[in-house]
């Protein structure tokens, strides 16, 4: 009495679905990025692989949605109780039931297939183009049982990528073992065109996560753990992305950004950092060399403790300012003053903040606070990772107390 | 009939004979302390409404906040603070404790059985729920806890979240997942062994079998999250460094243990809803479930291969290949019995006479919105293309097609669908069309453009964000169709409170339904049943409406013949 089961209007609704995709397909490749596909535009081959995988189950999954939503609406408006309907009492058909699961097996069977066939491209790196930048082989920074997949001929611009409490610092690989004299940056990543980069992804204190959208996936940096990707950008520009894995309040402005330019230019830029970076340091290591030697010539001036006529000194065991000063070379604690200028204790190096200034009105608890967990909060101009971090070991309690003493007293008074 | 009837009994029948039945104790202290399940389901279902308004204010400070790029409403502590509360109070004090609520009520009366298999026990976990929930609200008064409602470590040690919040929503995980633990054993008890003559498995109501099902789920994954979260609590104040990868700890244990949970999570969300669905469809097209076999199966396969899928969380930390492999299949795998169900509602259906009060609407609503949900479940369980998509704002369009889609409206339907029941009136359909169409538009304008926000490049749980790639526009028209959705739910808050008092009365059977909840009076007494009708389909209503019809006409007929 009814239509029978077979002449379905889901054929009608597969062949709009089919129209739909396509009429929604040729747009969403281009001016629509974005909306309906996720971005693109560096020609790295793994992003490129896996938008196109994306595009695939978006066309599958729009024939599935307009099918089976036009079956229903066909069947809600045509099956409405009306006047004289009556319901038909079937229990199920057993064909069908086989008929849909395998169909959607099938389906899924099509999506793994060209996964696996798309897995190559997105997994394994080319090797530079001719004109791309001649990289080293094996500079890398890999460690544990993971390794990252490198070209077939080994050699890539390798990149460890630091997540930390809310900033991206980048670390490039050169050939010598050393790993303190590499060249650095902070939030842009700058990388030549043309050239294979691999990344070595790490964090240093909660979970963050390495997100380019134009380069491809995003690949989380686990604290204890390396984590690997890499691209091959064509096109240069710049690609903005910002960390994917909640890390506490600032995880909204830890962006990241990659520049590409071509591989003479990344010379360029990269002899420049270099030069910059040794510049700092020789200066750093100046004022320090400048300092130790102010201080011992201090200390050889100084009344001889066990002289009658010196202050009866019994809690001034620990003498804030000195520690400043001169830090405690025995357990390794840096001098502050190598990096900090303070008007009380006559320093005046620029490595990290001037004291006097962004000391005032501070609490002694905000001071503590600085001083042990440097990389927590960073102040404003300054990058983490320069303020040495072990002053919660290198000094003990009485010491940091006298020191977080002094310092409170010398700018906000007694 | 009835000079007959007594002339066959000669012989005595041993019955239970009261003088005089006790009065329903009433007042609110009868509440308190009540062991009957309808009882305690309806408390469930308050309480848990009550955690839906507050998780919707969270909801709608949040798209307030994102309404306009780089927006200063809001702090970011406070903003973490808020979808830290909003999932977790969505998640573990909304939905689990409405499904708790509607199960309560209606498992036992769908099977005929007089209460729970422990009627303390049910007390318990709904007190516990309830201290779960004011533990972890009583946050506010400090700091609350800012790690998100999955509470990666090490974010959520003490080193980098030191503020007691995070201990807070470690008990909140307790008290609840003790409740829950109890709740499901009771369930499971109960439906095992407490289903009325007759009704042997291939009979029971499939909402029931998915409640079964969902039972099971929670008794294997509870104790997993009861076990990771008392780790972190060790981490946090006893020294250990489980999640501490300074110390030799990691921070993927957590991880594993949270999706462990994590993921059979959403089945028990969902099941539930599938079987509220599979339970009004056939009611309101007149016609049989479309498959009852195939659904049951397709139920049991779901929990099976769901406990076996978790790390499709973790595509994007360090896994190796032939894992992300397994995990992709292993996902595709458990999508095939949850996508075919669609085909059998939609057959179901089929050559019916389908009928729309707004129970059905919302069976529908279910049905379009979790089929996008599905669908968009096959994009991320494809690990590379997830490497795209992963912790942006598809994802939470995903979730919240799926978990809003799949388990809020089925529970809405559940709700307008047994509300005559649990009342005994029933709902103004007129308002109920007004709150389903505001609440169906709304959450569709407020997701769908949310997977574009997440395409262009917008990650989830930021407080702000820049005017790239239209993302004003999109979360413009976001935030625009969240107001329109809490309008919604509003007005179906408003219609509970009007029919409680003024909805016309419902009678046993409004809706002329297929299960034996329909058999005793709306509302149901204390004893549920004075008979329990012997079961002899999954329908066991149908055959007692023929029975009486057939009944009838053989008494008219009699009638008939003694006249003339
Ligand atoms: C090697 C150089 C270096 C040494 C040594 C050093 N600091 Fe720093 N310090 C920095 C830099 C760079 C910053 C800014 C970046 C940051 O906040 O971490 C900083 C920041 C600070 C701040 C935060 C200032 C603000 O803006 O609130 C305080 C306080 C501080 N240091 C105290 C100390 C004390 C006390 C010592 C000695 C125990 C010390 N520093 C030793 C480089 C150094
Ligand atoms: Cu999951």
């Amino acid at each position: 009495m009814r239509s029978p089961i077979t002449s379905l209007p889901a054929k009608n609704g597969i062949l709009f679905g089919i129209v739909l995709v396509s009429a929604l397909l040729i747009p969403a490749t281009g001016a629509f990025a974005g909306i309906l596909a996720p971005e693109a535009g560096g020609g790295t081959p793994n992003a490129e692989a896996i938008r196109s995988l994306y595009l695939l189950i978006f066309g599958l999954g729009c024939i599935v949605f307009f099918g089976v939503g036009g079956l229903m609406i066909w069947t809600i408006v045509r099956y409405r109780a009306s006047k004289g309907a009556v319901a038909v009492q079937v229990h199920g058909n057993n064909r069908l039931e086989v008929g849909w699961t395998v169909g959607a097996a099938l389906l899924l069977v099509l999506i793994s297939v060209v996964t696996f066939i798309k897995l190559d491209q997105i997994k394994n790196p080319p090797n530079s183009s001719a004109n791309g930048l001649s990289t080293p082989q094996n500079a890398s920074f890999s460690s544990g049982p993971a390794k990252p997949s490198l070209p077939p001929n080994g050699r890539s611009l390798n990149i460890d990528v630091n997540g930390q409490q809310y900033l991206w610092r980048y670390t490039y690989a050169d050939t010598d073992t050393n790993n303190l004299n590499n060249v650095f940056s902070y939030e842009q990543m700058v990388v030549p065109t043309n050239t294979t980069v691999t990344l070595s992804i790490r964090a240093q204190d909660v979970q963050h996560s390495w997100w380019i959208p134009e380069l491809g996936g995003k690949f989380d940096a686990v604290p204890g753990y390396t984590n690997y990707t890499w691209f091959n950008i064509t096109e240069p520009g710049v690609y903005d992305g910002q960390c994917a894995e909640l890390c506490g309040r600032g995880h909204a402005t830890m962006i990241a950004s990659v520049k590409a330019v071509s591989p003479d230019e990344f010379k360029l830029w990269y002899a420049s950092q270099k030069a910059s970076i040794v510049a700092a340091e020789k200066q750093a290591a100046t004022a320090r060399n400048a300092l130790i030697a102010k201080d011992a010539a201090a200390l050889k001036n100084a009344p001889s403790a066990d002289a009658p006529a010196a202050a009866p000194a019994p809690a001034a065991a620990v003498d804030g300012k000195k520690i400043f000063v001169a830090g405690v070379p025995a357990t390794g604690a840096l001098a502050c003053g190598s990096c900090h200028a303070l008007a009380d204790a006559g320093t005046t190096a620029a490595v990290g903040p001037n004291l006097d200034t962004t000391l005032k009105g501070q609490s002694a608890a905000m001071i503590k606070a600085s001083t042990l967990y440097p990389n927590k909060l960073i102040s404003k101009g300054f990058a983490a990772n320069i303020m040495p971090a072990n002053y919660g070991s290198s000094l003990t309690k009485a010491q940091l107390d006298a020191l977080v003493k002094y310092l409170n007293d010398a700018v906000n008074g007694k | 009939m009835t000079t007959t009837s007594a002339a066959a009994s000669t012989t005595a029948i041993p019955e239970v004979v009261t003088n005089s039945a006790a009065p329903r104790p009433s007042g609110w202290l009868s509440w308190l302390t009540s062991t009957d399940h309808k009882r305690i389901g309806i408390m469930y279902i308050v309480a848990s409404w009550m955690f839906l308004v507050i998780g919707g204010v969270e909801a709608l400070l949040i798209r307030l906040q994102l309404a306009v790029p780089d927006n200063t409403l809001l702090s970011p502590q406070t903003y973490n603070a808020l979808f830290t509360m909003h999932g977790t109070t969505m998640v573990f004090l909304f939905l689990m404790p409405m499904i708790a609520g509607i199960a309560n009520y209606t498992v036992p009366l769908m099977i005929g059985a007089r209460d729970m298999a422990f009627p303390k026990l049910n007390a318990l976990s709904l007190w516990l729920f309830i201290a779960g929930g004011i533990v972890f609200y009583g946050s506010l008064l400090f700091s609350p806890a800012e790690c998100g409602w999955t509470c990666y470590a090490p974010l959520s040690e003490t080193a980098f979240s030191p503020s007691n919040g995070v201990d807070s929503w470690i008990f909140l995980v307790h008290l609840v997942g003790v409740s829950s633990f109890v709740g499901a054993l009771n369930i499971f008890v109960t439906i095992t062994n407490m289903r009325a003559p007759g009704m042997s498995w291939g009979r029971v109501p499939l909402f029931v079998w998915t409640m079964l099902t969902q039972a099971i789920l929670l008794i294997i994954s509870i104790p997993v999250i009861a076990g990771a979260v008392t780790l972190l609590l060790t981490d946090r104040h006893f020294g250990t460094h489980f999640y501490d990868p300074t110390n030799g700890g990691s921070p993927l244990l957590w991880q594993h243990l949270f999706w462990f949970f994590g993921h059979p999570e959403v089945y028990i969300l969902v099941l539930p809803g599938f079987g509220v669905i599979s339970e009004i469809l056939p009611v309101f097209s007149r016609k049989p479930i479309f498959g009852y076999k195939a659904i049951v199966a397709a139920t049991l396969g779901i929990a099976v291969i769901g406990t076996l899928v978790w790390a499709h969380h973790m595509f994007t930390v360090p896994l190796p290949f032939f894992l992300m492999i397994f995990f992709m299949l292993g996902t595709y795998l458990v999508a095939i019995p949850t996508g075919v169900k669609i085909f059998n509602w939609v057959f179901t259906m089929w050559r019916g006479a389908i009928e729309f009060p707004v129970a059905m609407l919302y069976a529908l609503g279910f049905l379009a919105t979790f089929l996008l949900g599905g669908i968009t479940g096959i994009f991320l369980a494809t690990f590379p293309v997830d490497w795209q998509l992963h912790d942006t704002y598809f994802v939470v369009a995903h979730f919240h097609y799926t978990i809003v889609g799949g388990a809020v409206f089925s529970m809405m339907a559940g709700l307008y669908y047994w509300f005559p029941k649990m009342t005994g009136r029933m709902m103004n359909e007129k308002l109920g069309r007004v709150s389903f169409a505001l609440t169906l538009g709304g959450f569709w304008i407020t997701f769908l453009i949310q997977h574009s926000a997440g395409l262009s490049g917008m990650p989830r749980r930021v407080y702000e964000y820049a005017d790239v790639n239209n993302l004003g526009t999109y979360n413009m028209i976001s935030t625009v169709g969240s107001f329109i959705l809490a309008l919604g739910v509003l007005l179906t808050i408003i219609n509970i409170l009007q029919s409680l008092k003024n909805g016309a009365k419902a009678g046993p059977d409004p809706w002329r339904g297929n299960t034996l909840e329909w058999f005793t009076p709306s509302p149901p007494p204390v004893n549920n049943f004075d008979i329990v009708p012997r079961v002899r389909s999954v329908e066991p209503m149908q055959d007692i409406r023929r029975q009486i019809e057939r009944q009838d006409r053989v008494g008219e007929e009699a009638g008939v013949a003694a006249g003339s």
